[in-house]
């Protein structure tokens, strides 16, 4: 048996390890740390930390952590990326406060930490995301004008506890402040996946709520999925930037479908990568924690409508986002995204 | 007379190793299966040192004593679903109680909690023992209970256990080579062996391996059973502590991945799901085999998800091999 495993594992080793040939100049490992699997948006995100990574030119090995795991895991993972010889470690953290003492260890041996998509609070870390705050505010102000100031929503949340939870939560919280009769009726926590939305819609169905509008954190086109196959009158909803949902506000705008896409582009992975190596190689300086700008794509204004047309991509799996670069951070091409190949 | 004693004495030698063999017998060869999983991963990464060593312990940690949990209630014939929601209450507890405090006073605390998660365990076995609900019903109800508390004392991840704490499980006091977390894990054989030399320790595999014949025996069933749960609280509680440790955060959801890892954990440790079989030690070596896995597939730039299918086929490999070697013995 354990002549059997030591096989299996040379064997891994033979197909896994990459050519050491080629002594050009300084070429740079990259670490990826990402513990939520199954889950498009993360998947986007790895795809463009691998394209951007490919398309820097500076970058010969991208070795991705990519299991669904807890703190302690991810602390594990990390560990084992430092071990690896990583000089980029980009991450999406699974707690604000739990990774910092390993992301001290890594930037005191001369590594740079990007925290991607949510923030941690390790000084030494680089943290790029979007302004999950404002993601938070924005969709629910926007549905509370929709709602005229007045009436009952469901917050269909991600992963209780995780930091762009926490912020968006806040965001929604103070925007909803300005609105003492919207009133939060029902909150789920969707972690972030389709069966679990899906299953809360029909027992909020079922349950007999009453409710004017719903903001999710993102499984959005599976809410309106569950509002067509009950056959029950769409109310406003908002959800993000992913391509089906993109696609049903252009369309179900005639079936009476009004909603809001707040952007949240995975491609903040590809762009951490980009600060990462830029700071490593001293080409740029940049600050600390940097914070991408949600916009909020209306179907019911010109403006909105006509982006969410033109944005719309048939091309691309349903649960990806429509965004495919951060501009001026990311400088690979859409194939590249689509293609997910890293170097090598 | 003195030549009978000559011939007996190979005689008993041999039926002492057979039994030895039986008893100690898988145990030994999951030592020997980490002990090959070792050198592999040291020609795959000729520069394995003390850093990676640590890595591998503080992540075998939590699921040692996770596992060492789920082994305590398996042997005694039981099943506990509620091993993740009682380490996260633990988590939690300790979080709240040591916040903004020194070493002395939360080591305290600790003691405190490990008290508190030990009388939860044994709460699980009494109910079961008292309702005759199967283990199975009982614990996946009162692991919706331990969940819900943990979220009413934390609601959300709270950083603040106090950073020397942290360090006794991510420092390394003695040598590079003996992180403090392997010191920690000492906690394991130190409850374990007494309690398996001692006559609770047979009832408790009494328990399991047949009821009736336990009970003919003379073995007081219910205790028996409550026992094991209370040491399943008290290891699922080191368990928490030891997220505590290694995370310096409280987090109400700490536990998930646990209840079904430690299962993983036993099963290729050799404890028998049926009860009254297998061991901890065993088990301990196990928790460090599923460490190891995923983190060689990192050196190796892998994706690590195809460790967890390396783990499962793993799981099946040895469980079959085990089970031949059982049918090859009633022959």
């Amino acid at each position: 048996m354990a002549a059997l495993l030591v096989a299996g594992f040379a064997l891994v080793a033979c197909g896994g390890s990459p050519s050491n040939g080629g002594s050009t100049a300084t070429k740079y490992t990259v670490g990826v740390s990402n513990t939520l699997t199954g889950n498009g948006w993360r998947e986007e995100m790895i795809c463009s930390i691998k394209a951007q990574a490919k398309a820097s030119g500076v970058v010969s090995k991208v070795i991705i952590a990519n299991r669904t795991t807890d703190a302690a895991g991810q602390i594990a993972d990390i560990r084992n990326l430092i071990s690896s010889g990583a000089n980029v470690i980009v991450i999406n953290p699974s707690d604000r406060d739990a990774l910092n003492s390993v992301i001290k260890q890594a930037t005191d041996k001369g590594i740079v930490v990007v925290a991607v998509d949510q923030a941690v609070s390790e000084p030494s870390a680089y943290v790029v995301t979007n302004d999950q705050v404002a993601y938070g505010n924005l969709g629910a102000d926007w549905l509370a004008k929709k709602l005229g100031g007045k009436g009952n929503i469901i917050e269909m949340r991600g992963i209780n506890g995780v930091p762009a939870d926490t912020d968006r939560h806040q965001g929604l919280t103070a925007a909803l402040a300005k609105y003492p009769n919207i009133k939060v009726v029902k909150q789920t926590f969707t972690n972030w996946s389709l069966d679990p939305a899906a299953q809360q819609m029909k027992d909020i169905f079922s349950s007999g709520i009453k409710f004017d509008g719903i903001w999710t954190s993102g499984i959005d086109s599976t809410v309106v999925d569950q509002f067509q196959s009950s056959n029950k009158p769409f109310v406003p909803i908002v959800g993000a930037d992913n391509n089906k949902f993109v696609q049903e506000l252009a369309t179900l705008k005639d079936k009476g479908l009004t909603g809001a896409a707040v952007t949240n582009p995975p491609p903040i992975g590809g762009a951490g990568l980009a600060v990462g190596l830029a700071t490593l190689q001293k080409s740029h300086s940049y600050d600390h924690v940097i914070h991408l700008t949600p916009q909020v794509w209306d179907n019911t204004t010109a403006d909105g409508a006509a982006k969410l047309a033109q944005t719309y991509d048939s091309t691309l799996d349903p649960y990806y986002s429509v965004a495919f670069d951060v501009k001026p951070y990311t400088t690979y091409t859409k194939q590249d995204l689509i293609a997910c190949q890293g170097p090598g | 007379m003195a030549t009978t004693a000559v011939a007996e004495a190979p005689r008993m030698a041999g039926m002492r190793f057979g039994r030895a063999a039986r008893r100690y017998g898988w145990t030994v060869a999951v030592y020997a299966l980490l002990a090959v999983l070792m050198v592999t991963t040291i020609i795959i990464k000729p520069d394995y040192g003390a850093f990676e060593w640590n890595t591998l312990t503080l992540a075998a940690l939590p699921l040692a004593f996770a596992a060492a949990a789920q082994t305590m209630v398996v042997l005694s014939g039981g099943i506990d679903l509620s091993v993740g929601p009682l380490m996260a209450l633990a988590n939690v507890l300790a979080l709240r109680a040591m916040l903004g405090h020194d070493l002395n006073y939360s080591l305290g605390v600790a003691l405190i909690v490990l008290l508190e998660v030990t009388l939860a365990g044994a709460l699980n076995g009494a109910i079961i023992v008292l309702t005759r609900v199967p283990d199975i019903v009982v614990t996946l109800a009162t692991s919706f209970i331990w969940a819900g508390l943990a979220l009413l004392v934390l609601a959300k991840p709270t950083p603040g256990i106090p950073l020397d704490v942290q360090n006794l499980a991510q420092g390394s006091a003695l040598s590079p080579w003996v992180p403090n977390a392997l010191l920690l894990l000492l906690v394991v054989p130190l409850v374990w062996i007494p309690l398996r030399r001692s006559r609770a320790g047979l009832a408790i595999y009494a328990v399991g391996s047949d009821r009736n014949a336990a009970f003919r025996s003379g073995v007081n069933l219910g205790l028996s059973r409550v026992l094991a749960y209370s040491v399943g609280g008290f290891f699922a509680a080191c368990g928490g502590l030891a997220l505590s440790m290694t995370t310096g955060v409280g987090s109400p959801l700490a536990g998930t991945y646990y209840t079904l890892s430690a299962v993983s954990a036993i099963v290729l440790g050799g404890v028998s799901l049926a009860g009254g079989r297998g061991g901890i030690l065993g088990v301990v070596a196990a928790a460090y085999i599923l460490s190891l896995i995923p983190a060689v597939f990192i050196y190796l730039g892998i994706d690590p998800n195809y460790g967890q299918m390396i783990q499962g086929v793993l799981i099946v490999i040895v469980v079959m091999i085990g089970g031949l070697g059982a049918v090859l013995r009633r022959v």
